[in-house]
């Protein structure tokens, strides 16, 4: 195994050399650890969760529609309307638009964790800019290169057709009936850490990868790049930019990233944007426990893969539970993203559990928790041998006029024994997904 | 393609050009100083000159020392005239247009950088010096063999084709004026070490064995200027760069301008008889071709960079 590992080290520098020695610290990400062992999942539990993925992307799309729309299920109280209204995720400039196919989350990363009886559950969806799918890609690069005899004997369902696919979900979106729309690739630049994910994708679908500057939204309301032919007008962005940089006349004046004027333009549906400005209001980790519910309510349909279970503490009879328990729940801010300020009671000490306590009781509204069963565990080759190592899986779904998802997704792994985070801002690592045909 | 990613790529290659011009330029004088008896070699000056930086030079520099011009033309950061300056600037552009290349690119330009920071202090003594550009020769031309032998042939390949040829076409033009004044201003003087120098400046555009076999063993004045103003043959000269850069404007969108601008530095070219090497009309014909360069240039960035 340790022979294996080398190998992959050596494929990783050859493959990505420049991204770790004359990294500058501007690319840390691709230095993200990768484990050789692949994590398996059999074809047939697959397809189920696949099915599950799309109906709840579904149903989150017709959320958002619904939140910026006729608001009906407020009105209908099933979810609380303050918790929406109230959430900064909420756009009010979003109000009254309706995108194509009203699809708003164009591209979803939702976190799955296995629980204790080994059944996946959606630990949380990502709708505003999700990243990580460059290293699904490349991480199946690496394990052909270093494990290549493994394919002969197996049959593995391919991941490298995310490009085509992302190409083809945002072609539907276009507002336009030309065959071939202008994409481009909004990127803040290449101090991002995900710079070469967006790099990647670009290549990868063959448009142009942009910055804000490059843009110019003109007086009739359309959206244009400066390019060696001239202006030519841009048809769909899918933009790699927090939305509140996307456009300084709307969101912040100070952002230098987006262009001003964006938003008038994608509200006269001129030019679609995907994620959708707004989409982020289905993505927070309180309206997260209400996802179940709008399944139920827009599509009439029983989830088919279950939340873990969650606690708001923004509910006194919730919180208190949660006050009382702090030792063996996850508590979580329900505005953060990346595994920043989560709290795991079981590896906490006592007066850390204290602090946090305090928190969540000044400020109950910003704080959701689970129990700490959420995740599970696969064998990784460590220095010396191969030990468990907590993990989850993102897969990455798709919605224009088609839901698509995709084979597996990427399988974020604790390099450290017993730790719960994943995140590779936080020392964790990556391994390649197989999802295998067991049936012949 | 983005304009900017245009204007970058074009950028590149002048840089590049630079660079690499620039160390054959130092090299073929670090030669030739060693060839030729105490007190009749030019000046070290005759390099700033070259690069048109004497009042840039006289600001930051009180002696014309060897070891200065060095420093202000091979290792400072901050000199705009320094191969090390070029070098940073080309790596700054290459590094926001990185996908418009193969990779093993943006890995050459780093190497350069990393070489020519890492020498910048140790290159003082004359080996280390003609060292650090020897490496910065053959890293730039391993670069340029990269690209030619990877790079599929598209705008982006154009534009930087395009840099490359009125950043040496400028060059070559720069070294014949300023190494030609050198020379003619002698008056005959130094008649016995004339060939080394005429010969020392066909090295300077690494033109001597293509020289000789073209035109023979004997470097003289006429020949030598009609060979490196007219050969269409040698890949240096100021014809032959004519020539590449009106074949790449043929194939971009929007062309006129430009190309009328290219012709004019063609027919100019055409023109220019080899009786003319009085340095007074040696030097006026250089100071129009310079200043047609620098209309194509300008016409270039009007053409793709600019915003309508």
């Amino acid at each position: 195994m340790a022979r294996y590992r080398d190998a992959a080290d050596l494929a990783i520098k050859e493959m990505g050399i420049s991204f770790t020695v004359y990294s500058d610290g501007t690319n840390i990400d691709r230095a993200w650890p990768f484990d050789v062992v692949p994590r398996i999942i059999p074809a047939s539990d697959w397809r189920k969760v696949s099915r599950g993925l799309a109906q709840r992307t579904k149903a989150l799309n017709c959320f958002i529609q619904d939140v910026y729309g006729k608001q009906r299920i407020l009105k209908d109280e099933l979810i609380p309307a303050e918790l929406v209204l109230g959430s900064p995720n909420y756009r009010e400039e979003c109000r009254g638009v309706t995108p194509k196919h009203e699809a708003w989350a164009h591209v979803c990363g939702t976190d799955l964790v296995r629980d204790e009886k080994g059944v996946f559950r959606v630990l949380e969806d990502n709708l505003r800019v999700p990243s990580g799918v460059s290293y699904m890609i490349e991480n199946r690069e690496l394990t052909k290169r270093v494990l290549p005899e493994l394919f002969e004997n197996h049959s593995i369902l391919p991941v490298d057709d995310y490009p085509a696919q992302l190409y083809k979900m945002l072609c539907s979106i276009a507002p336009t009936d030309r065959k071939r729309p202008t994409i481009v690739v909004l990127t803040p630049g290449i101090y991002n850490s995900a710079y070469f994910e967006h790099a990647y994708l670009a290549q990868g679908m063959g448009v142009e990868l942009i910055e804000g500057r490059d843009l110019q939204v003109r007086d009739n309301n359309k959206v244009y790049m400066q390019t060696i032919d001239g202006e030519v007008q841009v048809d769909v962005i899918y933009r790699r930019i927090n939305e509140e940089f996307l456009d300084p006349e709307t969101f912040r004046e100070d952002s230098a990233l987006g262009a001003p004027g964006l938003m008038r333009a994608w509200r006269e549906g001129n030019v679609a944007i995907a994620n959708a400005p707004g989409a982020g209001v289905a993505d927070d980790k309180a309206i997260y426990a209400y996802v179940p519910d709008m399944i139920r309510y827009y599509l009439k349909q029983q989830p088919i893969v279950k939340n873990v279970p969650t606690f708001l503490c923004r509910d006194p009879k919730d919180c208190d539970h949660v006050l009382q328990n702090i030792e063996e729940l996850v508590v979580k801010p329900v505005n953060e993203s990346g595994g920043y300020g989560v709290f795991v009671g079981p590896h906490s000490s006592k007066a850390e559990a204290k602090r946090v306590a305090a928190l969540v009781a000044a400020n109950p509204e910003n704080y959701v928790a689970q129990p700490t069963l959420s995740l599970s565990t696969a064998p990784t080759l460590t220095p010396l041998e191969l030990g468990p190592r907590h993990l989850d899986l993102r897969p990455f779904i798709l919605q224009g006029r088609d839901v698509w998802v995709s084979q597996g997704g990427l399988t974020r792994v604790a390099l450290k024994e017993g730790s719960l985070v994943v995140n590779s801002s936080q020392g964790g690592g990556s391994k390649d997904t197989w999802i295998v045909e067991t049936e012949h | 393609m983005l304009s900017r990613v245009a204007e970058n790529l074009y950028w590149l290659a002048r840089y590049l050009e630079r660079a690499e011009n620039t160390a054959r330029l130092i090299r073929s004088y670090n030669h030739l100083i060693m060839d030729i008896p105490k007190g009749t070699e030019p000046s070290w000056m005759v390099l700033v000159d070259i690069l048109d930086a004497r009042a840039d030079y006289e600001d930051r520099f009180q002696q014309q020392s060897e070891l200065n011009v060095h420093k202000f033309l091979v290792t400072s950061a901050t000199e705009h005239n320094s191969i090390r300056f070029a070098i940073n600037r080309a790596r700054d552009n290459l590094r926001i247009t990185r996908d418009a290349l193969p990779e093993e690119a943006w890995e050459q330009v780093n190497e350069l950088k990393i070489l020519a920071d890492e020498r910048a202090h140790t290159s003082t003594s004359r080996s280390n010096r003609l060292a650090l550009l020897d490496e910065v020769i053959h890293k730039s031309q391993a670069l340029t063999g990269l690209l030619q032998t990877t790079a599929p042939r598209d705008h982006a390949y154009r534009f930087m084709t395009l840099g490359r040829m009125i950043e040496r076409a400028d060059m070559t033009a720069r070294i014949i004026d300023v190494g030609a004044a050198d020379l003619l201003d002698r008056e005959g003087a130094f008649s016995g070490v004339e060939p080394i120098l005429w010969g020392a400046l066909l090295e300077a555009i690494s033109g001597k064995s293509a020289y000789r076999r073209v035109m023979g063993p004997i470097v003289e004045q006429a020949p030598m200027i009609s060979f490196v103003f007219k050969e269409a043959s040698f890949p240096r000269s100021l014809f032959f760069c004519v020539e590449i850069i009106r074949r790449e404007l043929k194939r971009l969108p929007k062309h006129k301008n430009a190309l009328t601008r290219a012709e004019n530095i063609r027919r100019r070219l055409q023109r220019f008889k080899s009786t003319e090497e009085e340095r007074l009309k040696l030097h006026k014909f250089i100071d129009n071709l310079q200043l047609a360069l620098n209309k194509l240039d300008e016409e270039i960035s009007l053409s793709w960079f600019a915003r309508t």
